[in-house]
């Protein structure tokens, strides 16, 4: 793509996240949104492929329809309310109304049949973008207006962890796998929100840093489907050997990073007195972590003189920057031990 | 089909079209013009009855159904208990060599469809049936160029053949997933003639309906079954994009985790019979084959 048209768009993504970090005014916050669904289309359907111009469709009408739906809710709180603040949303029917378009947004289940999809139709490096920074937007909004509805919002999230492990369960294309993870995720992050908006956020960083490391781990290996991953012990033995440890780090595996918010969030459950939905939240981390190790066992456990599962590369070095992979790698491996640290520094930012 | 025969002169009527004459008024209502509307053979009268009077209820053809359907559901969700498409994830990673259709008796013949250019008012004929001993598929016929005479034809003399889409249970549409595979595995015993393998991906856009990934597959004629690399074993990336048979400028990969379709058609210009016989059409991996996509793309109007 020309470097200016790129720069524009990324410059575009980035303010339209921020405008809506920064609002307190729904009309803005909806721009924001807007801005920032405006701005990836192009780059998804950058490859004119007929399933990225898919991709990119579906992902417009869905971002559309919440987008449509947020400001209708909006305008309805406003006509009931006489006030558009975000914080002071109180009428529960377009509370409900946003709650729903911003799961939509998000991919979060029952609404989140989208996602998979898309994130195929794309790749690598957008469908990075579409899973860790467009998500940042809708949940400054659903942390704001998240303590009026815990019902639905402990709903949404138990559904989606079950959903985002079932779902995700035989897929051999990566990008689904990595979709329904995000899902599962989310699910995470849904059902402490009402508790401690802190440990969503928490649960919500440490995310996008272990899946930053997931896609950039398969598009350094080049591979959008499990029988390449087999041969990626020829094109960089190191990354073959870390990129197990991250991903068990995504299925929530002590000592590693990913183990953090899953504890954190199973012991406020438990606080709260909801060791039913605690208890269900960790086994559906179970099904989450059969397909994360279906991937490790793709990745690590197949080499000659067994039989090939993909075709030989050529052992060419790779033109990709490694350092955004090696510290997102790192961080997903090794924060665990500093979680005192960690906890210290974002419990009181929210 | 014949015409009926005219018993009487119509000389004093203006001439008309023998089917408004014998079809009641009722009937003579303008047709769909929708661009999308389903085809209509030439000289078929237009069905004009609507969708509730043509249910024909039939019970024991009901809970046949019914029992297949629920049967297919079960499968499927047992399978998804076992791995991807039912296998165990070892044998997906270790499938080196899957053979999709492989005509062994009468029910594999329903599973495709054969057309000519007979829907368009032209001559050619195609016909399948098994091979001897049950063991192969025979696509035989007759190939006319001869365009029909309907004023706007100018060219014809096609035959195909084509697989038909599979499907899940309550007739769900579902996809062969061939992106474990590099290399389409033919063996076939041809008459010399060439032919081109049709292969249709899913689609969204209603104007994707008719893109296909086409490559040629030469036959040699000769008793000898031909599966080697000239023209049994075709690598995915040769096959190129067209839309209604026009090569796209714009081409793209085939990609080959939805495939719906695959077909033969014959189309050579070279009037006269044909036969192809088919012993199994599978998939393979070519461990030695590397190439992503055989066509370099060009800018279509680069800056000078």
């Amino acid at each position: 793509m020309n470097p200016y048209v790129l720069s524009i768009l990324l410059m575009g993504l980035g303010l339209g996240t921020t405008v809506t970090f920064a609002s307190s005014h729904w009309l803005l916050a909806w721009m924001g949104l807007e801005m920032n669904t405006l701005a990836i289309l192009p780059l998804m359907a950058q490859h004119h492929h007929p399933r990225a111009v898919e991709a990119a469709t579906k992902y417009f009408l869905i971002q559309s329809a919440a987008a449509a739906t947020i400001l209708f809710a909006s305008s309805t709180n406003a006509w009931l309310s006489g006030q558009w603040d975000i914080q002071h949303i109180t009428h529960p029917l377009p509370t409900v109304m946003i709650t729903i378009a911003l799961s939509l947004k998000l991919g979060l289940a029952p609404l989140h049949a989208w996602l998979p999809e898309v994130v195929q139709g794309l790749d690598l490096t957008t469908g990075l973008v579409l899973s860790t920074w467009q998500k940042l937007a809708p949940f400054a909004l659903l942390l704001q207006i998240s303590p009026e509805i815990p019902l639905l919002i402990t709903s949404l999230g138990l559904i989606s962890m079950l959903a985002g492990g079932w779902g995700g369960l035989n897929h051999t294309q990566l990008r689904k796998v990595l979709a329904y993870s995000s899902v599962a995720h989310l699910g995470w992050m849904m059902v402490v929100m009402q508790f401690s908006t802190s440990l969503t956020a928490l649960a919500l960083l440490m995310y996008v840093i272990m899946t930053t490391s997931a896609f950039l781990t398969f598009k350094l290996l080049k591979s959008t489907d499990m029988n390449s991953l087999a041969m990626s012990w020829a094109k960089t033995p190191s990354v073959t050997a870390l990129a197990p440890m991250m991903l068990l780090s995504l299925g929530g595996l002590p000592p590693l990073s990913g183990f953090l918010p899953k504890w954190l969030i199973i012991q406020e459950l438990t606080k709260q007195e909801l060791g039913l939905v605690a208890t269900v939240a960790a086994l559906s981390a179970l099904l989450s972590l059969f397909f994360y190790l279906r991937v490790c066992y793709c990745l690590t456990f197949t080499s000659s003189p067994n039989n090939l599962a993909g075709v030989a590369p050529w052992r060419l070095e790779s033109k990709q920057i490694s350092l955004p992979l090696a510290t997102s790698t790192s961080l997903s491996i090794l924060l665990l031990p500093i979680s005192p640290a960690i906890l210290s520094l974002t419990l009181p930012l929210f | 089909m014949s015409l009926p025969k005219m018993t009487r002169l119509l000389s004093r009527r203006p001439l008309v079209s023998i089917q408004q004459q014998q079809l009641p008024p009722s009937t003579l209502v303008p047709g769909r013009t929708l661009i999308q509307s389903e085809y209509r053979r030439p000289g078929k009268p237009r069905d004009n009855e609507p969708p509730w009077q043509k249910i024909k209820f039939d019970l024991s053809k009901g809970l046949e159904g019914v029992k297949k359907h629920f049967t297919l559901l079960k499968n499927e969700l047992t399978g998804r208990w076992v791995g991807p498409e039912g296998k165990p994830i070892i044998e997906h990673m270790l499938e080196q060599n899957r053979v999709v259709w492989e005509f062994r008796g009468p029910e594999s013949l329903q599973q495709w469809t054969l057309s000519s250019d007979r829907e368009i008012g032209g001559q050619s004929e195609i016909y399948m049936e098994l091979g001897r001993n049950s063991t192969s598929c025979l696509l035989y016929g007759t190939l006319c160029s001869t365009p029909p005479r309907d004023g706007e034809t100018r060219y014809s003399g096609y035959c195909t053949a084509r697989s038909k889409q599979p499907l899940a249970s309550f007739d769900r549409k579902k996809h062969h997933d061939w992106s474990s595979f590099n290399c389409l595995h033919l063996r076939i015993r041809g008459d010399g003639r060439p032919w081109m393998v049709n292969i249709a991906t899913e689609t969204y856009f209603s104007h994707q309906k008719d893109d296909i990934y086409n490559y040629f597959m030469y036959t040699r004629g000769g008793p000898y079954w031909q599966d080697v690399k000239a023209s049994g074993i075709i690598p995915f990336s040769k096959f190129f994009l067209t839309h209604r048979g026009r090569i796209q400028d714009d081409q793209h990969p085939l990609w080959l985790d939805k495939i719906n379709t695959i077909g033969f058609t014959l189309g050579d210009n070279a009037d006269g019979p044909f036969q192809l016989e088919i012993d199994f059409i599978g998939v393979c991996k070519d461990y030695a084959h590397t190439e992503e996509f055989a066509y370099e793309k060009y800018k279509r109007n680069p800056e000078v």
